[in-house]
Order: C-alpha cells, then structure tokens, then sequence
C-alpha cells in the first residue's frame, strides 16, 4: 500500500492506495464518484474519461500513483459540483443523451477542446471526441451540442 | 485511384412481435391528490426516448405539462406489463395503451366535475393547465387537485395490437401491422489503390406515422445509421470454431465519430390510423436501408457486386482482383 495525495474535483484527498490501484477505481470505489464509467477496461471506448492536468486521460488505463499531485476533474466537478454546465446543457437542449453511457466522457472531451479552442469547427468537434465510442447517437447530434457549447460560454464570457 | 458511386437503399418494416403472438401493453393512470397524474407502465427507457413520449402523449391527452405527469416505468412492482422495448413496439403500441388509459381518465375526471360544478351534462368540457373547465364559460371550472380531494380517480388500460398468423403453407398473410418505410441514398469514394471505402454524403428518409418527437427521431436516425455504416464496412465478430475472434474494441470496430458523417434526415410524416396521433416506430427501421445503399453505391464507383460485409480494404480488393481477371 502506499500513501498519497490527490486533487479531485478542486479537493484534496490523502489516500491509502494499492500499488496496482487504477485511478478509474479510486475514483468510483473510493470517492463514490460513479459519474466515471467503465466500458471496457482497456483505453479504447472512453467512457472512464477524466481530465488531469487539463488534458483527457482514459482513467482505467491509468494508475492512480501516476495521478500523484495532480489535478483530476470528473464530470460531478466540472461546475463546481454545484450548477450545470453549458456544455450539459447544451448536450441537453440538442438532445445529444441517449442511453446516457458515454455521456460524461462526452463532456469532459469537449470541455478540453472548448478550454483551448473555443470556437470549433465540426470537424475539430469530431476529432476531439474520437476516442470516446457512443453506440447510441451516432455522434451528430453531440457536435451539434459542442458547437452550441461554444455559442453559450462565448455568451457566459468564460 | 479514387472512385465514387452513388447509391440507394430502401426498406419496409413491421412494428410489433406480428405473426399472430399476442403484443399487449398496459398502463395505469391515476389523478393525485396533488393534482399532478401518476402514469405507470411498463415502457424501458434506454436512451431511445419511450419516457418522454410517453409523457407527451399523456400531456397531450389531459391538457398537463410535462412536469405534471409523473411516469413510472421503471419499478417493477408499481407498474403493469408492457412488454419489450423490443421490435420498435413501445412508441405505437404502449403509445396507444398510455393514450386509451389517459382518456379515459379524462372522461372520468369531466363526468366528476359535471357533479361538483352541478351541469346538466361533461359535454364541452376542457381539460387544460390543471382545470377541467366549461368551454363556452370558462370561469365555471374546477382545479384537478380539488377534484382529487376526496376521491383519487385511478384508470387501468391495455393495448392490444392486431397481428394475424401467417398460412404456415404459403407463407401469405398479414403478419404485422403498422408497416414503416424508408430510403436512404449514399454517395461513397472507393479507393482502388487500398481498397479504402468512405461514405461521402447520406440522405436518409424515414416513415414515422407522426413524429411525437422530432429530435428524438433525428437521433435514432442518425444512431441506426452509424450502426448500419459499421455493419457494412467496420464491424467483424470474426466467428472461428464458434469462437468470438474480435472480442474487444481493438479489432471489433464500431464507428467513430470521424468514420460518421452529418446526414441530411427527412422524417416523413402520414399518420397511422391505429397509432397514437399516428406515430409508428422507427427504432429497427432506420438501420435497414442504410447497408443496402452503400453496398449499391460501390457497385456503381467500381462495378464491383460485393456480397459479404463487413466490406473491409481487403475485401474490396479481393473482388477488384477478381473482376480484372
């Protein structure tokens, strides 16, 4: 076992984890937060997408030592915790959600993309979900959301 | 060399379980005391859209908004049957038994306020915003909470829909009902060199009675045909003595959202009399013409007919082969 300390979500947790941990579980089992989902357990799918250090990682296929002193955002910190995001909001008005799997990767990837490129183009929105699967949407209508995303933190002025 | 082709893919489909099997759904309803009304029935939600619909069609029937219907559809022990969300059945038929059960509680509810409004008859009585109100005197009205005081008014319906054995001899008959339809053109470039296929530009058409909807339909067409893009180019299980080769997402490839492109969906709308406000399924449907389309559009950039998918590089390249020699 080994002791860190990790930043999630704007606080830190010291923890006691395993030297084997990965940081999808840590995240899920030990700090409740189930908005991380798992799919398939080997970087593909990007349903367990998180930010660290402002850049998308797939947590099951990193360890959670890795993640040491460093800043990691889910999808229930991507607010504050506490409002939602333009960019839900914006996958909620374009009707982006179906069965609802991929969506917190979804956002997370897009919030990276809109944090550096405000305004892009379909095709930068496409890229930048690219390492997230959806069997449901067949992606259109989330490009849809990340442009309208751009329109309203533009507005929001953030 | 690069070479493009234009295809089109057409389709009709059979809502329901058809073939005679019995396809019933149920729904209760049930006016609170709160004023708001509790629709239970048993319609899965798995992201296609069957709880907002349902909440719509009962909106629609009680005058109510949204937030005024409560729907339960999800515990087991408090709603009744409605069989799968299978078979792209949930909108027509449990769409239909939410639409009857909701009916008839709105006759329930006016023949209760004919008697605390003491008229003569329900007849011109409206349902809307939480009032049932006369129509030609508006101020005579009465709020469906004060209604439900005393009395909470609960109604339970079922939907059965009509589907007849086919002749096991002859194969005739009319085993499903309602029918859909739809169409989808692709224009596809075919890379002779790699054998790579790219879908360029999709027009999709779909039948859906009604769209109670609109951009929930939008999105099972663009999900089915994302789906059918990887049926026909990506997708390989790759069975080998009954064992699944391509078991994860490494070599079992299923679209990205750089292998999908936007497409231009036309919903068609010409209302199904049996339907609830006319509105069929479309959850099958709109992945059935779209392989069909691609596979057209490659005969017609190489003149090539390609019999097996997924079309794989190495595939197209084996018939390109083939046909030279």
């Amino acid at each position: 076992m080994k002791d860190i300390k990790i930043n999630v979500n704007g606080k830190t947790h010291k923890l006691n984890i395993k030297e084997d941990e990965r940081l999808v579980d840590t995240l899920r089992n030990r700090l409740g937060l189930t908005g991380v989902k798992e799919g398939c357990s080997e970087g593909e799918c990007g349903a367990c997408t998180v930010i660290m250090d402002g850049e998308t990682v797939t947590s099951c296929t990193v360890l959670t030592f890795q993640a040491k002193g460093k800043e990691i955002i889910t999808i229930e910190g991507i607010n504050g915790g506490n409002k939602i995001h333009p960019i839900q909001q914006a996958f909620l008005d374009e009707g982006a959600v179906q069965c609802g799997f991929c969506t917190p990767g979804m956002i997370l990837s897009a919030k990276v993309l809109l944090d550096k490129n405000p305004e892009p183009t379909r095709e930068e929105a496409r890229k930048a979900i690219s390492g997230n699967l959806c069997r449901c949407t067949g992606y259109n209508k989330i490009v849809d959301a990340i442009i309208k995303a751009s329109k309203y933190l533009k507005r929001e002025g953030n | 060399m690069i070479k493009e082709g234009i295809g089109l893919g057409t389709m009709f489909y059979g809502t329901g379980y058809g073939n005679g099997f019995p396809d019933v759904s149920k729904a209760e309803a049930v006016l609170r005391a709160d004023g708001k009304v509790a629709v239970h029935t048993g319609a899965t939600e798995v992201g296609q859209g069957a709880k907002t619909a349902m909440t719509q069609i009962a909106c629609e029937v009680l005058g109510l908004k949204v937030n005024d219907i409560i729907l339960i559809s999800e515990d087991t022990s408090n709603m009744p049957d409605s069989g799968t969300a299978a078979a792209s059945r949930q909108t027509y038929n449990t769409g239909n038994a939410v639409k009857k059960t909701c009916e008839d509680l709105r006759e329930k509810i006016k023949e209760e306020a004919k008697l605390k409004l003491n008229l003569n008859t329900d007849v011109g009585l409206k349902l809307k915003d939480g009032y049932v109100y006369v129509e030609t005197l508006p101020e005579k009205s009465i709020a469906l909470k004060d209604l439900a005081k005393d009395k909470s008014l609960k109604i339970k319906g079922s939907f059965t829909a009509q589907t007849t054995e086919m002749d096991p001899e002859t194969g005739q008959g009319a085993p499903y009902w309602p029918y859909t339809f739809g169409a989808c053109a692709v224009k596809v470039s075919v890379d002779t060199l790699t054998g790579e296929v790219n879908v360029l530009k999709a027009v999709f058409t779909q039948d859906v009675g009604r769209a109670i909807n609109p951009s929930l339909v939008e999105g099972q067409m663009d999900g089915g045909f994302s789906m059918a893009l990887g049926y026909a180019l990506l997708e390989d299980i790759n069975v080998d003595n009954g064992k699944i080769k391509n078991d994860s997402f490494t070599n079992y490839l299923i679209p990205t959202s750089l292998d999908m492109i936007d497409i231009d969906n036309i919903l068609i709308e010409d209302p199904e009399n049996t339907a609830p406000y006319g509105a069929k399924g479309v959850g099958e449907p709109v992945m059935i013409p779209v392989t069909p389309a691609i596979l057209n559009a490659i005969y017609d950039a190489v003149k090539v007919r390609i019999t097996e998918i997924p079309v794989t590089p190495s595939r197209v390249l084996k018939e390109l082969n083939k046909s030279k020699k």
